[in-house]
């Protein structure tokens, strides 16, 4: 063997142990989810929630790793389409817990496709801190690896009901979408708005992909409630907006739900939305965390995330990811370590009873100038409230 | 009085739309059995030009309307070339004539649509155009619904007159009613028939960039449409420009008045009652021959 081989072998050799370290490195955790790239669920999931995984696994890689129980490892997200299929999210829940057995799951986008999968967690004992998942009904289930971390409809109906009541408004037109969400929105503002002493004059349901919904608020125009309430949903809520200016219909106070809350609302309508109000939580204002989550989402992603279920996906991430660093990864322990911890999120202290998260009030939020102001309740207030709502723009 | 007028006005207006849909389809299906289910993806991607050189070029959105028809007629030529040209000529019978081009018109569905998701993202977009009211005899309107319905009625006419009056009209009622028969008498079949698809296309795309004046934009936006332009064209018989209009203004007033009576949850149910009865009635729709 010549002298210049042995060198080349003992460099190889020298090599081979300065990889090793990067060998022995663990293997990343495998977080898996499907949610929708394609489909008419698309639109809402990659607002508010799948940007968020992505810039939550770039963020803790960045930062060296998850901390799992002190020793930290690498994020693998892996994210299937679920092209708007409940049945396409129950197939690859299946296959990502039962054959890929994946470190950990985030939850699908929406009531709907978090319900088709809330089986199959118990059965597999995945953990699931859902974001855009309403209805006491998903609650009522009473699933144990379950946790609801948006506020529920009674609780935002109550906060729309007590900033109603303070500002003495005595009767109210509703219509709502004809989908659970809608009609689990209407319960909790039926209850609410009876303790309050505030009459539902009118009450008209209609069906998701309306096109057109003039007669019907022409109709409450001529009936002159205080306040207006459509429990929309996004393509819904633009419409009512749109054609209650047309017909000048300017009740004190003008509220719809899902939407309102988006960048686009406030860009489509433009200085039309002065004055709306709808469900929220949070804007950069709220506080510095709210602010930098705000910040970071814009650099990423060159959009603005929503105001209200956006923070309650990357909350829902920051819950998972303390209590991880706090119990690792073995499932039930972590399931327990949710349940009965207390967190510090970006919508602030979160903590769960019985799978809802009990700590986040109900929110009011109106749109004045380009931001969409909380205020409602008081102590979370970012300015005073438009009240009346002034003449449509 | 003033009630009632503005009721069937705003059932007019909206029915307008649904026969701004259908008038595209009904050229390619009605005219030419050419079951082209990604119909609505194409009116999308026309609401996506609209939008796009609007929003970053500021171009006024009705004037781009015919760059936008342009566009999508030269799209049609191009899809009729790779896609339908075969079959059409293959094809024994009309009848396997909608059956293959049902097929390809799947996956040409899937893939705009698709293609649409790589480029623009899932996100909504829209942008405020004409979203102001103007008044009318005490009823209130936008601009942007004003010039679909107008746009729709318009398109309409022009439609029934060149069927009606003129040869190029005649050619292409010929070339439906027998292909062999309308080559013998010296129809150019192989320039018309790639024509009135690629006139289909462009109709589309321009109800499109309407619409997007209206309602948002998603890469998903198409199906729906896709849906009410079957019920409008087959209410008002295959073919028919008139009886596309006529049904598309049908649905839109049941649609208000059953509005105003009962709820708007049973706007479907009603839409499909007068579906149901029309199709009874008269088996091939209101204006087939």
């Amino acid at each position: 063997m010549s002298i210049a081989r042995f060198g080349g072998i003992l460099s190889a050799v020298a090599l081979a142990a300065a990889c090793l370290p990067a060998a022995a490195q663990e293997a990343p955790v495998r977080i898996g989810y499907a949610i929708a790239r394609t489909g008419p669920w698309a639109a809402g999931a990659q607002l508010t929630q799948e940007p968020n995984y992505i810039m939550w696994a770039d963020q803790v890689n960045a930062a060296g790793g998850l901390n799992v129980k002190g020793r930290k490892r690498k994020v693998e997200l892996v994210g299937f389409d679920d092209r708007s299929e409940a049945e396409t999210v129950v197939r690859t829940y299946e296959k990502l817990m039962g054959s890929d057995k994946v470190d950990l799951i985030l939850p699908p986008w929406g009531t709907g496709a978090n319900f088709a999968v809330m089986p199959l967690i118990q059965k597999y004992g995945y953990p699931m801190i859902a974001p855009t998942a309403t209805g006491r009904r998903l609650l009522g289930m009473k699933n144990p690896y379950f946790f609801a971390i948006l506020q529920q409809p009674d609780r935002m109906m109550e906060a729309l009901a007590e900033f109603l009541k303070a500002r003495r408004v005595e009767t109210a037109a509703v219509i709502h979408v004809d989908e659970l969400f809608g009609l689990e929105q209407y319960t909790g503002l039926e209850a609410a708005f009876k303790e309050k002493g505030i009459r539902i004059i009118e009450k008209k349901t209609y069906p998701l992909g309306v096109k057109d919904l003039k007669p019907v608020l022409n109709d409450i125009k001529a009936k002159n409630p205080d306040a207006f309430i459509a429990l929309s949903y996004p393509p819904d809520t633009f419409l009512v907006t749109a054609q209650a200016r047309e017909i000048a219909f300017n009740p004190k106070a003008f509220y719809a739900a899902v939407g309102t809350a988006f960048p686009i609302y406030r860009d489509k309508l433009g200085p039309a939305v002065e004055g709306v109000m709808g469900l929220g939580t949070l804007n950069p204002k709220s506080s510095p965390a709210a602010k930098a989550y705000f910040d970071a989402h814009v650099a990423k992603h060159n959009k603005e995330p929503d105001r209200w279920a956006s923070a309650h996906a990357w909350a829902a991430l920051q819950v998972l990811e303390q209590a991880v660093a706090k119990v690792g990864l073995d499932r039930k322990a972590l399931r327990d370590a949710i349940a009965t911890g207390e967190f510090d999120t970006v919508i602030g202290k979160v903590r769960f009873k019985d799978g809802e998260n009990v700590t986040t009030p109900g929110v009011v939020s109106q749109w004045q100038g380009r931001e969409f102001e909380v205020v409602w309740p008081p102590d979370k207030a970012t300015a005073p409230a438009l009240f009346p709502k002034p003449a449509w723009r | 009085m003033g009630f009632w007028l503005e009721l069937i006005a705003s059932g007019l207006i909206t029915g307008g739309i649904y026969a701004l849909v259908a008038i595209g389809l009904n050229l390619q299906y009605g005219l030419m059995r050419i079951m082209n289910i990604s119909h609505g993806e194409f009116l999308m991607l026309g609401a996506y030009l609209t939008w796009l050189a609007h929003t970053f070029a500021g171009v006024n959105p009705l004037a781009f309307l015919p760059v936008v028809a342009l566009a999508l007629f030269g799209a049609g030529l191009l899809v009729y070339r790779l896609c339908f040209r075969r079959i059409a000529r293959t094809s024994p019978a009309v009848e396997l004539i909608e059956a293959r081009s049902l097929l390809v018109g799947f996956g040409l569905m899937y893939l705009v649509q698709n293609a649409a998701y790589l480029v623009w993202g899932a996100d909504l977009r829209g942008y405020s155009f004409l979203a102001e009211p103007v008044e009318i005899m005490g009823a209130r309107f936008t601009g942007n619904r004003l010039a679909a319905f107008g746009f729709a009625v318009a398109a309409s006419l022009f439609l029934i007159a060149v069927l009606r009056w003129t040869l190029v009209g005649k050619a292409v009622r010929a070339m439906m009613q027998s292909p062999a028969g309308a080559q013998l008498v010296g129809i150019d079949t192989a320039v018309l028939h790639p024509v009135v698809f690629g006139a289909g296309l462009a109709l589309a795309g321009v109800a499109g960039g309407l619409l997007s004046m209206v309602y948002e934009i998603t890469p998903a936006m198409g199906e729906p449409y896709t849906v009410t332009a079957l019920i409008v064209i087959t209410l008002g018989g295959l073919g028919s420009a008139a009886g596309c209009l006529a049904g598309g203004l049908l649905l839109g007033v049941v649609e208000a008045l059953g509005m105003h009576f009962t709820s708007p949850s049973l706007k479907m149910l009603l839409s499909y009652a007068v579906f149901i009865a029309v199709l009874l009635a008269r088996p091939k729709g209101l204006f087939a021959r």
